[in-house]
C-alpha cells in the first residue's frame, strides 16, 4: 500500500479533530451537568418542541414528495406542454434560501406565520430535492416495462403504483430523508415564520438568559433525532437498484383532456416558490430603494464575500486532502478521515454554532469571537458539500496516468501535484466554487459566531426583519439569489443533469 | 379459423405513413416472422397489435372480435396479447418467478405456483427462481420474458427482435429453445426481425415488411425460393443481378442459357437474380472468369470472380475455393428467377 504524503495526513487528521472535538465537548460538558440537562429536557415545553417538530417534518416530506414526484413525472413522462421549462422551474427555487422565501411571504403578509405558513414556504423549498431526485430515477425507468405490465393486464395507475413506484422508490426515499434532514436543521424561515422547532427553540434559549444548559441540552436531542434519521438515510441509500442502464426511449403519455389541469398544477406551484417571494421582494426593494443605506450594503456585501472566498479556500484545501487521501492512497486512516467527515453531515447549524460556542469559549478563547472560530463552523458543515464535489474530478483522473509519469522518473508525491492535481483543478474549483456560495446563504452559524464588528449580507437581513424592517431586508434577500443563489444552482451538477434529461 | 386479421393497417407520423395498408392473417398456433430492414415500420406495426398506438386506418381483429380501429382501441391491458420486448424489459425489482407470476393476479394461488413453476421447468431456469434479473445473463432474460408473456396463456405473444442483443452462438441455440417452447405452449406468435436468417430458420410463415407494405407472404422455402421481386431477391440472399432475354422459355443471359423458375414469356427483357451457391467454379487454365477475391468463412468462402466482365460472388466450399488469381468457369446450377423490367 502506497504511503501518502504527510502534508497530506496532516491536513486530513487536524480536519477530522476540529470536525468531531466541539460536538463531542458539547456532550461531555452536558454529562457533567447531567441532572441539570435532564431537569431542563424533562418539561413539558421539550414534549411540545417535539410534537411541533416532528408534525412539520412529516408533513413537509410528505407534502414535498407529493410536489417533487409529480413535477418530475409531468415533465418526463407526459406529454404536458413547455416540459424543460417547467422544469427549470421546478428547480429554481434552490436558488433562493428558504429565510428569505420565508421574508417573500411576510413582507407581503405580516400575519403570515406558525405551523401553515412554515408548512408551506418549507415544502416549496424542498420539493427541488424530491424532484431532482426522482427525475434522475424516472428517465431510467425503462418505459418497456410499464408497457409489458399493460399487456399483462394491468391498466395505466396499477401500473404506476406496481411497477413505476417501486422503481424510483429508493430514490425518492432518499430525497424524503434529505428533505426531512432540511427541516430539521431549518432555522431562518421557521424563525421568521415564528413557529416553535427545536432550532428556534435553541436560539433563543442561547439569546434570552445566560445559563446556556437548556440551549445546549435542547441542541443535544435535536442532534439525537437527526442522526437517526441519518441512520435511516443510511439504511436507504444502500438498496439502490442496480440500474445502470443508459438512458433508453421514453414513451410520454399523452394527458388528453387533462393536459390543462397539470399545467395550471405547474404553474400554481411555480408562482408559489418562485413568483410571489421574488415578486415581493422587488416590490419591496424598490419601494426601500430611497432609503437604503448604500455603504451598508457595500460593507455587509465584502462582509459576505471575504468569509466566504475565506471559507471557500480553507475548506477546498482540507476537502482536497482529504478526497486525495482517500481517493487515490485507500489507506484505513484514510477512510476513517472520509468517513468521519461525513459524520458531520446534516447536523443543524444551530447545534454546530452552540457547540463552537461552548468550545470556544471554554477550551480555545484565544480565538473565541473571531473569524477563525467561524471556519470552524463552515468547515464542520459543508466539508462534505466540498468532499462529494471534489472526490469526483479526483477520482476520474486516469490511475494510467500516474503510472506513466512515475515510470517517466517523477516519484510518486511529484505525480500527484505535476499530473493528477492539474487535472482535477476546474473540477476542485467549481467544488470551492460551490462551498463559498453555500457559505454566502448561511445564516444561524454565523448569527451565533460572527465576531461582533463582522456583517453579512444574511446577518444585516436578519437584523432588519428583527426590527420588522421587511423594505430594509429585501435588497439584501435579493443581492443573496443573485450572487449566491442562482450561481450555485447553475454550479449543482445534479440540477444540470437532472434538467438535460428532462428533454431526453 | 384465424387467430388475427390485420386489415388495410395504416399508421401516419408527422404526415409520414410509417404503414401503408398491411393486410396478414395468422392462424392458431402459428408462428408468423414479420421481415423487414431498420425503418420499415416493423416495431410500430407491434405497438399497433398490442395496443399501445392506435391505427391512423384500418382494423385488427383478434378471434373475430375487433380490437382496434381509428375510432375504437381496446386499451392493452383488455387484449390478452402478451408481448416481449427487444431488451427484455424484466422488472427490475421482483425476482425471476414474481417477474413470471405477474400477470396471472387473478390466479388462485395454487394455480399461480403451479404455472410458474411449469414455465420454469419449460424454460430451464428452475434454479434461478429467486434471482434479480440483473443477475442473469442475456439468453436467460430473454427466455424469462418469452416466460412471463406466455404465462397468462394469450390469445397471441408478440416478440420485438428477440434476439438481437445477443451474440451468434447463443442466438442460433436460443431460437431453437424459443421454437420449441412456443410449439410446447400451442402459443401463436408474431416475431419481427431484420435478419433474413432468423425469419426462414424459425417462422411457419414469413412476412416481408417494405416502406410501410407487406410485399410477400409465404412459407420460408417459398419467399427464398420465389421472391416476388428484385428487393426482396437480394435481401434476403447475396445474389447477382445480371441482364437477360427470354427465348423460347430460356433466358439468355452473358452466363449462358438459363431456365426460369417464374412464368415468362418470350421477348421479355429483364435480369436475373442468381445467388452465390447456384454458381459453380471450376479451376481451368483457359476459362473466362478470374478469381479476384476471396472472403474465408471456414465452412465455406465467397469468391468473387470477374468474367466477362460482370463481377459474380460465388459461395464454395471453404477448404476447396479457389484462389485469387486462379482462372475459373463459371456455371450457374438450377433455375433463377426472372423479372421483367
Amino acid at each position: 500500500m502506497r504511503k501518502p504524503p504527510k502534508v497530506i495526513v496532516v491536513i486530513g487528521v487536524s480536519a477530522t479533530l476540529l470536525a468531531v472535538l466541539p460536538i463531542a465537548y458539547l456532550g461531555l460538558r452536558l454529562f457533567e451537568g447531567f441532572d441539570r440537562a435532564l431537569a431542563e429536557l424533562l418539561r413539558f415545553r421539550t414534549l411540545e418542541l417535539l410534537g411541533n417538530t416532528g408534525l412539520l417534518v412529516l408533513a413537509v416530506s410528505a407534502s414535498a414528495l407529493l410536489v417533487g414526484f409529480s413535477q418530475a413525472w409531468l415533465t418526463t413522462r407526459s406529454t404536458v406542454k413547455f416540459a424543460s421549462s417547467f422544469a427549470v422551474l421546478a428547480a429554481l427555487p434552490l436558488a433562493i434560501p428558504s429565510y428569505v422565501m420565508a421574508l417573500g411571504y411576510i413582507s407581503l403578509f405580516p400575519t403570515f406565520s406558525g405551523f401553515f405558513a412554515s408548512w408551506l414556504v418549507l415544502t416549496l423549498a424542498t420539493s427541488p430535492y424530491v424532484f431532482l431526485g426522482v427525475t434522475a430515477a424516472l428517465v431510467r425507468v425503462d418505459t418497456a416495462t410499464e408497457e409489458v405490465a399493460r399487456t399483462l393486464g394491468f391498466g395505466r395507475f396499477q401500473v404506476l403504483r406496481r411497477i413505476t413506484w417501486p422503481q424510483v422508490r429508493p430514490a425518492a426515499t432518499a430525497s424524503v430523508l434529505l428533505v426531512a434532514l432540511y427541516v430539521l436543521s431549518e432555522f431562518g424561515a421557521i424563525a421568521l415564520l415564528r413557529y416553535d422547532t427545536f432550532t428556534r427553540a435553541i436560539y433563543n434559549a442561547y439569546r434570552g438568559s445566560f445559563d446556556r444548559t437548556s440551549a445546549a441540552a435542547l441542541a443535544l436531542v435535536l442532534l439525537l433525532i437527526t442522526l437517526l434519521v441519518i441512520w435511516f438515510e443510511r439504511r436507504y441509500r444502500g438498496i439502490y437498484l442496480a440500474n445502470t442502464k443508459a438512458l433508453g426511449k421514453r414513451v410520454r403519455v399523452d394527458l388528453g383532456s387533462w393536459s390543462w389541469a397539470a399545467t395550471a398544477g405547474l404553474t400554481l406551484v411555480a408562482v408559489f416558490s418562485v413568483g410571489i417571494p421574488m415578486f415581493s421582494l422587488l416590490v419591496w426593494s424598490v419601494q426601500g430603494s430611497a432609503n437604503l443605506d448604500m455603504p451598508m450594503l457595500l460593507d455587509a456585501l465584502w462582509g459576505s464575500v471575504r468569509l466566504a472566498g475565506l471559507a471557500g479556500v480553507i475548506i477546498g484545501v482540507f476537502a482536497t486532502a482529504i478526497a486525495l487521501w482517500a481517493v487515490r492512497y485507500r489507506t484505513r486512516l484514510g477512510a476513517w478521515v472520509e468517513t468521519a467527515s461525513w459524520a458531520t453531515h446534516a447536523i443543524p447549524a444551530v447545534v454546530v454554532g452552540l457547540a463552537l460556542v461552548f468550545f470556544g469559549a471554554n477550551v480555545t478563547p484565544w480565538i473565541y469571537q473571531t473569524t477563525w472560530m467561524l471556519m470552524i463552523a463552515y468547515l464542520i458543515l459543508f466539508l462534505p458539500n466540498a468532499l462529494a464535489a471534489i472526490s469526483t474530478p479526483i477520482a476520474q483522473v486516469s490511475k494510467d496516468l500516474e503510472d506513466v509519469s512515475q515510470s517517466l522518473g517523477v516519484p510518486a508525491n511529484r505525480t500527484l501535484f505535476k499530473v493528477v492535481l492539474p487535472i482535477a483543478f476546474p473540477g476542485i474549483i467549481a467544488g470551492v466554487a460551490l462551498v463559498a456560495l453555500t457559505v454566502l446563504k448561511e445564516l444561524p452559524a454565523t448569527l451565533l459566531l460572527r465576531p461582533t464588528e463582522t456583517n453579512t449580507l444574511a446577518t444585516r437581513l436578519w437584523g432588519a426583519t428583527e426590527d420588522l424592517a421587511y423594505s430594509q431586508a429585501a435588497p439584501y434577500a435579493l443581492l443573496l439569489v443573485i450572487i449566491a443563489g442562482l450561481p450555485a444552482l447553475a454550479l449543482n451538477a445534479q440540477a444540470r443533469k437532472a434538467l438535460s434529461e428532462v428533454r431526453g | 379459423m384465424a387467430t388475427l386479421n390485420l386489415r388495410g393497417l395504416q399508421k401516419v407520423f408527422d404526415d409520414f405513413a410509417v404503414l401503408d395498408g398491411v393486410n396478414l392473417d395468422v392462424k392458431d398456433q402459428e408462428l408468423v416472422a414479420v421481415l423487414g430492414a431498420s425503418g420499415s415500420g416493423k416495431s410500430t406495426l407491434l405497438r399497433l397489435i398490442a395496443g399501445f398506438e392506435r391505427p391512423t386506418a384500418g382494423t385488427i381483429e383478434l378471434a373475430g372480435t375487433e380490437i382496434s380501429s381509428a375510432t375504437k382501441a381496446l386499451v392493452p391491458e383488455k387484449r390478452n396479447i402478451g408481448i416481449v420486448p427487444q431488451d427484455t424489459a424484466l422488472f427490475p425489482h421482483l425476482s425471476v418467478s414474481q417477474n413470471i407470476g405477474f400477470g396471472l393476479s387473478g390466479w388462485s394461488s395454487k394455480d399461480k405456483v403451479a404455472r410458474v413453476t411449469e414455465l420454469l421447468e419449460i424454460v430451464e431456469l428452475t434454479d434461478f427462481a429467486d434471482n434479480r434479473p440483473e443477475k442473469l445473463s442475456g439468453g436467460q432474460a430473454q427466455r424469462v420474458a418469452l416466460a412471463r408473456a406466455l404465462a397468462p396463456r394469450p390469445a397471441l405473444v408478440l416478440m420485438d427482435e428477440p434476439f438481437s442483443a445477443l451474440d451468434a452462438e447463443l442466438r442460433t441455440r436460443l431460437r431453437l429453445d424459443v421454437k420449441a417452447i412456443l410449439k410446447t405452449e400451442g402459443a401463436t406468435a408474431i416475431l419481427v426481425t431484420h435478419d433474413q436468417e432468423e425469419a426462414l430458420s424459425l417462422a411457419d410463415r414469413v412476412a416481408v415488411l417494405r416502406n410501410g407494405k407487406i410485399i410477400q407472404v409465404g412459407s420460408p422455402t417459398e419467399i427464398y425460393n420465389s421472391p416476388v421481386d428484385i428487393g426482396i431477391a437480394t435481401f434476403l440472399g447475396d445474389s447477382v443481378l445480371i441482364d437477360g432475354e427470354v427465348k423460347n422459355g430460356k433466358i439468355i443471359t452473358a452466363l449462358g442459357s438459363l431456365s426460369p423458375l417464374n412464368k415468362v414469356t418470350d421477348g421479355q427483357v429483364g435480369r436475373v437474380a442468381i445467388r452465390g451457391e447456384n454458381f459453380y467454379l471450376l479451376p481451368n487454365l483457359k476459362g473466362e472468369g478470374e478469381v479476384v477475391g476471396q472472403i474465408f468463412f471456414g465452412h465455406d468462402a465467397v469468391v468473387e470472380v470477374v468474367t466477362k466482365g460482370i463481377k459474380i460472388r460465388a459461395r464454395s466450399n471453404g477448404p476447396f475455393a479457389p484462389e485469387v488469381g486462379m482462372r475459373v468457369s463459371v456455371w450457374v446450377r438450377g433455375s433463377v428467377n426472372f423479372y421483367p423490367g
